[in-house]
C-alpha cells in the first residue's frame, strides 16, 4: 500500500543540519556534556553516510551495547545534575539527549517522520527560554529545513533538485502564513498554566535581589538587559526624581543586609500623605522573579491589572510573582511624608552586630556630639563623602574584613551600595533610623518611541532616615560623591569601553550611529514585547475589542474565526490551483489562434502535431486555408527552433484571422 | 468572469479524487495538540504562533498533496498474453494535464474486487505495484504493473488506484480508475508426450532444408512465451538482448495436434498443457500445425498469429 523504502542519505544529512540548528542554543546554558553526546550521535550518524561507520543494529551488537550504556549514563546524570523532578532545564535535556540517541537509529519512514517531529519540539522548547525576534527568525528557518526534510524523505529517487525543495517548503510556510495569523489573534485564549508549572519555568532572569552584599550590584551593572519600559503621559519627572522603588533593607548582620520578616510588615497600616505633581505613565517590567513591581518613587496607589498592593515599605508588592512580562498603569507623587509622626518598627532602624564597624561606630558618636541636631550631624556626614577624597567608581578595589570600615578609612572607592551601606550604619551609630532602598535611578529616553529604558546597569542603592515630624527622608549619599551619577545618568560616567561595543568606541560617530540603532531596535522590540508577546486572554480582549467587536466572547470569536477561515480556505486553493497561463509567448499566441478555431469544433487531439491541426481546419475551413497555413508555419519556426520571423508576424497574423463559416 | 473561473478550476467530469491524512498526519496532529497544550501551560505566544504555522503547514500540505493528483488521467492501460505461471506485466499511461509536475505517484490495484456495505471496506485490499517518481506538466509516463498468473483464460487487472502522499507525507490523496484491462493467459507449455509426428504432404508445403535433426539454423529475437532453454545465454553475455536458438530439423511438415491425442496425459489442464507445448515446438520447427479441440478448430497454419489463435483457444477452452 505504501512506499516504505528507508530514508535516502540526502534525506538523513538534511535532518542532521535541521536537527543540529533546532538544539543549537539550548548549547549555551544546558550542561556540555549533553551538547557534547548530540553532538557525536550526530556526527556519528553523518560519519555512517559518508565513511560507512557502524550504527547500532542486532548485526552489531557491540555498538548496540555501547549505545545503551550512553542512554543509561544520561539518564542518570541527568536525574544527577537536576535531581528527581523533571523541570524545564532537566525536561529539555532529556529531550536533546534521547533525540541524539534517536538519531543514531533512524532505519524506517516511521523513525524518520517522529525525529522530524520532534524536532519541531525541540523549537518549540527554545521559545520557553527567549521569544526575541533574531531567535524567532532563526527558527523559521530550522522550521523551513525540518519541513524540507519531509520533502527529501518523499522524494526518495531525489527528482527535485536541492534548491527547488527548499524553496518548496519555504513557499508552503508562506502560504501557511495567513490562518496562522488568523488562529493567532482570533483563537481563543487561554489563562495558563494549566497545571503546574516546574519550578525553573522561568528562571535566568536578573534583577536586582531582596539582599545585599557589597559588590553585587556592580554585576547588574554590566548587564546591558532592560529592567522595564516607561511610557509616561505628558511630562517626565527631573532626572534627579528618577527613583525607582524596590526591596527596602532593614537588617544587616555586617556584611549583608536583608529585609524585614514580611509577615510582620504586611500586618501594619502605613501613613503616607501625597503632595505635588503628579506623574501619570505605564510600566512594562520584564519578567525578574520576585515579588515586587517597579515603581517611580512613590506610587499613589496599585495597578487595577496587577494584583497587588502597596505594603509598609511603601514597595509595590504583587501577589504572585512576576514570571512573565506584565505591564501596567501608574500614578506617582515624587513629594511625599512617610510615616510622618510615628513609624513602628523604629527600633529596627537602628540596629547595628555588636562589634562590627567598630571604627565607623566612634566616629559616628564623635561626629554627632560635635553637631547639634540630626540634620547638622547628616550634613557633617555628606559633606565628609564630597570633600574628603572618595571616588566613585564601578570597579572599586576588593574589601577584606569588615568591608564598612575598611571602604570609609581605607579604600574609599566605590559605587552606590558601598556609599548607600556605610552611610546607613553611620546614621545608626548616631542614634538616627535609617534603612538602604534599593531598585534603579535614571534610565535612558529612546527618541525612537518616547520611552523612558530602564536598564540592569541602572540598578541603584540609597538610604532613607527617619526624622521626626518628616518621617522617612530620601538622602542619596551617593549624590555627594557623584552627582553626575543622579543627574545624568550611569550612561555618562561609565568608560565608553563598557557603553558600546570596542569596535565602534573610537569613533564619535559610530558611537552615535551605534546608539541610534539601539534606539530603534529597542521600539521594535517594545512594540513586539507589548503586542506580540504579551498577547494574551487580556491583551486579545482589548484588541478584538479595538477591532470593532463589541464584547468579544467565545460565540462572537466563533463566528469570527470560522468566517475568516472559510476565507482563506476558498481563497488559498484558488490560488494553489490556478493554472498559470503558458510562459512562452509563442505558445500562448497559438492558444489564442486555437481558441479562434474551437469556434468550430476544432480542438487539437492529443499527440496531434500542429501540422496534422491545420490540416484538419483546413477541411472545415476551406477558404482559411492560405491563413491556417501561414500562422501555422511561423508558428513551427518560432517554437521549433528555426527564429527566422519576428513573433510580432505571428502576432499580427493571429490578430488578423477572424475565421468565418463558408457561405 | 466567475464562472470562467470555476470552469478553469473544476472542469466537469472530472475523475474524483480523495483525501484523508495518512497515518503520519495523524501523528503529526498528535504531536501538535502535545505542543498546543504545553504553549497554554507556559501561557508563551511564540509556542502558540510555532503550532499555529504547524496546523496551517498541514493545510497547505492537504492542498499540495490534492494538487498532486488532480486531473491525473489513465491514458492507457494494456498487456501482453503471457503464460500461466509466468508474471503478466501491464502497460500503464499516466498522463499530467496541468502545467505543474506531479511528483512520487504510487500505483496499486485491487485484484478481487470487495463488496460490502461499508464504504471503508471497499477501500481494503489494494496491493501496491509501482512508483512513478515525475510525470512532468502536460506529458505522459508509462509504468508498469506485474501480476503473477495462476490460471488460464482472462485476468483482469482490477480496480487500480493511482496515489500520492507527496509533498509531506501527511495526506493521503488518490483517485480510482476502474480499468476493464486484462491479460490474455495461456496454458502453462508442459508435458511428458512426444510430438506426433509430422505428416510431410509434400505438395504444397516445402517449408525448409531437409536437415539433420536439431541443426542450429539462426537466433531470432526473444519473444514472450519461447522455452527458456532454447535461450541463447552466451550470446546474452555478449550484448544483452535476448535471443533464441532456432533450429531446423526433420519435423518440418504438417502436423495435426488433436485433443484425442492427449488423453494419456491426465485431466483438462493437463491436456490443455501438453497442446500447448506441441504448439511452441511445432511453431518452433517451422512446421505447420492445426488444432482440434473438442468444440473448436483452427486450420492449417503457421506463423505468430497463427500460434497466437491457436493458443487463445486453448485458454479460453471451457468442457462441453
Amino acid at each position: 500500500m505504501m512506499h516504505k523504502a528507508a530514508p535516502s542519505s540526502t534525506s538523513i544529512l538534511w535532518l542532521m543540519l535541521g536537527l543540529t540548528l533546532a538544539a543549537s542554543p539550548h548549547f549555551l546554558y544546558q550542561p556540555i556534556w549533553v551538547s557534547l553526546v548530540f553532538l557525536t550521535a550526530i556526527a556519528w550518524r553523518c560519519m555512517n553516510i559518508w565513511f560507512d561507520w557502524y550504527l547500532p543494529s542486532n548485526k552489531h551488537y557491540l555498538v548496540r551495547i555501547f549505545q545503551l550504556v550512553i542512554a543509561v549514563a544520561a539518564i542518570l546524570a541527568i536525574t544527577f545534575n537536576y535531581g528527581s523532578t523533571i523541570g524545564r532545564d532537566a525536561g529539555v535535556a532529556f529531550l536533546v539527549m534521547m533525540l541524539g540517541l534517536k538519531v543514531t537509529e533512524i532505519r524506517s519512514q516511521r523513525d524518520y517522520y517522529v525525529t522530524v517531529f520532534l524536532g519541531y519540539f525541540v523549537v518549540i522548547t527554545n521559545f520557553f527560554f527567549t521569544q526575541s525576534i533574531p531567535m524567532v527568525m532563526m527558527m523559521f528557518i530550522v522550521v523551513i529545513i525540518m519541513t524540507a526534510c519531509l520533502i527529501t524523505v518523499n522524494d526518495p529517487k531525489h527528482v527535485i533538485k536541492k534548491l527547488q525543495i527548499v524553496k518548496l517548503s519555504g513557499q508552503m510556510l508562506v502560504q501557511s502564513l495567513p490562518i496562522m495569523l488568523i488562529l493567532f489573534v482570533l483563537f481563543p485564549r487561554i489563562a495558563g498554566p494549566l497545571w503546574g508549572l516546574p519550578q525553573d519555568s522561568h528562571s535566568g532572569s536578573t534583577g536586582i535581589d531582596n539582599k545585599m552584599t557589597l559588590g553585587k550590584i556592580s554585576n547588574l551593572i554590566q548587564s546591558d538587559k532592560v529592567a522595564f519600559r516607561v511610557s509616561f503621559e505628558g511630562e517626565l519627572p527631573p532626572p534627579a526624581q528618577r527613583y525607582w522603588r524596590g526591596p527596602v533593607l532593614w537588617l544587616t548582620d555586617g556584611t549583608t543586609w536583608t529585609e524585614i520578616n514580611r509577615s510582620l510588615t504586611s500586618a501594619v497600616e502605613t501613613n503616607i500623605e501625597y503632595s505635588g505633581a503628579e506623574y501619570h505613565y505605564s510600566l512594562t517590567l520584564e519578567p525578574h522573579n520576585e515579588n515586587w513591581l517597579f515603581a517611580l518613587d512613590m506610587p499613589n496607589k496599585s495597578p487595577t491589572t496587577v494584583k497587588s498592593h502597596i505594603n509598609a515599605d511603601g514597595v509595590l508588592q504583587s501577589n504572585e510573582s512576576v514570571k512573565q512580562r506584565v505591564h501596567y498603569q501608574l500614578t506617582s507623587q515624587p513629594d511625599y511624608q512617610f510615616n510622618q509622626q510615628h513609624e513602628p518598627f523604629v527600633q529596627r532602624a537602628l540596629e547595628l552586630p555588636d562589634n562590627h564597624h567598630n571604627l565607623s561606630k566612634q566616629l559616628a558618636q564623635q561626629w554627632r556630639s560635635e553637631t547639634a541636631t540630626d540634620e547638622a550631624y547628616i550634613q557633617r556626614v555628606l559633606s565628609h563623602f564630597n570633600q574628603s577624597d572618595f571616588y566613585y567608581t564601578l570597579t572599586p578595589p576588593l574589601l577584606t574584613g569588615d568591608t564598612i570600615d575598611g571602604f570609609l578609612f581605607n579604600s574609599r572607592r566605590g559605587f552606590c551600595e558601598h556609599y548607600a551601606a556605610s552611610f546607613t550604619v553611620l546614621m545608626r551609630a548616631a542614634g538616627i533610623p535609617a534603612r538602604v532602598v534599593t531598585g534603579y535611578q535614571g534610565g535612558e529616553i529612546n527618541p525612537v518611541n518616547d520611552t523612558l529604558v530602564v536598564r540592569q546597569r541602572d540598578a541603584h542603592a540609597w538610604t532613607e532616615v527617619w526624622l521626626q515630624d518628616k518621617g522617612w527622608v530620601r538622602i542619596d549619599p551617593t549624590a555627594a560623591v557623584s552627582s553626575d551619577r543622579i543627574e545624568y545618568g550611569i550612561n555618562e560616567i561609565m568608560p565608553l569601553s563598557m557603553r558600546s561595543p570596542l569596535f565602534v568606541a573610537n569613533s564619535d560617530a559610530l558611537i552615535e550611529l551605534w546608539q541610534s540603532i539601539n534606539n530603534n531596535w529597542d521600539a521594535v522590540n517594545n512594540v513586539w514585547n507589548l503586542w506580540v508577546l504579551a498577547y494574551g486572554p487580556e491583551r486579545q480582549r482589548d484588541f478584538l475589542t479595538k477591532l470593532g467587536m463589541t464584547n468579544p466572547n467565545w460565540q462572537s470569536i466563533a463566528i469570527w474565526l470560522g468566517s475568516l477561515l472559510s476565507l482563506v480556505f476558498i481563497l488559498l486553493p484558488l490560488l494553489l490551483f490556478y493554472q498559470r497561463q503558458q510562459a512562452d509567448p509563442v505558445v500562448r499566441l497559438y492558444q489564442d489562434f486555437c481558441s479562434k478555431l474551437a469556434k468550430f469544433q476544432l480542438i487539437p487531439a492529443t499527440g496531434e502535431g500542429p501540422n496534422d491541426f491545420a490540416n484538419r481546419a483546413i477541411k472545415t475551413l476551406q477558404h482559411h486555408k492560405s491563413d491556417i497555413n501561414t500562422i501555422t508555419q511561423l508558428y513551427i519556426d518560432l517554437h521549433y527552433g528555426n527564429k527566422s520571423h519576428s513573433i510580432t508576424e505571428l502576432q499580427t497574423a493571429i490578430k488578423l484571422f477572424q475565421p468565418k463559416k463558408a457561405q | 468572469m466567475l464562472l470562467k473561473l470555476y470552469r478553469r478550476i473544476s472542469p466537469p467530469n472530472r475523475q474524483r479524487i480523495y483525501i484523508i491524512p495518512s497515518r503520519f498526519g495523524f501523528m503529526f496532529a498528535f504531536f501538535l495538540l502535545i505542543m498546543l497544550l504545553g504553549a497554554i501551560n507556559y501561557s508563551n505566544s511564540m509556542s502558540h504562533l510555532l503550532v499555529f504555522l504547524l496546523v496551517s503547514l498541514g493545510h497547505t500540505a492537504m492542498l499540495h498533496t490534492h494538487r498532486n493528483i488532480a486531473k491525473i488521467e489513465l491514458k492507457h492501460c494494456h498487456a501482453e498474453p503471457v503464460f500461466c505461471g509466468q508474471t503478466a506485466t501491464f502497460t500503464v499511461v499516466i498522463n499530467n494535464p496541468n502545467q505543474r509536475d506531479f511528483h512520487q505517484i504510487e500505483l496499486a490495484h485491487q485484484p478481487n474486487k470487495i463488496i460490502s456495505w461499508n464504504p471503508f471496506k471497499r477501500l481494503s485490499g489494494f496491493v501496491y505495484k509501482n512508483h512513478i517518481s515525475l510525470v512532468p506538466a502536460q506529458q505522459s509516463v508509462s509504468s508498469t504493473i506485474e501480476i503473477t498468473t495462476q490460471q488460464r483464460g482472462y485476468q483482469s487487472l482490477g480496480r487500480l488506484r493511482v496515489s500520492t502522499l507527496f509533498p509531506l507525507g501527511l495526506f493521503n490523496s488518490w483517485t480510482h480508475f476502474n480499468t476493464s484491462a486484462r491479460v490474455l493467459v495461456y496454458p502453462q507449455a508442459e508435458g511428458i508426450l512426444p510430438l506426433p509426428v509430422a505428416t510431410n504432404s509434400g505438395e504444397k508445403i516445402m517449408l525448409s532444408q531437409q536437415k539433420g535433426l536439431d541443426d542450429f539454423s539462426g537466433f531470432q529475437n526473444y519473444r514472450k512465451g519461447d522455452p527458456i532453454h532454447s535461450i541463447a545465454w552466451k550470446a546474452v553475455a555478449r550484448d544483452d538482448v535476448l535471443r533464441t536458438k532456432q533450429f531446423s530439423g526433420a519435423h518440418s511438415g504438417q502436423r495435426c495436434l488433436t485433443w484425442n491425442d492427449t488423453a494419456g496425459v491426465g485431466n483438462t489442464e493437463q491436456r490443455l498443457s501438453q497442446l500447448c507445448q506441441w504448439l511452441l515446438i511445432s511453431e518452433q520447427t517451422k512446421s505447420s500445425s492445426q488444432l482440434e479441440l473438442p468444440n473448436n478448430t483452427i486450420a492449417y497454419g503457421i506463423g505468430e498469429q497463427h500460434l497466437h489463435n491457436c493458443l487463445t483457444a486453448l485458454a479460453l477452452y471451457h468442457d462441453a
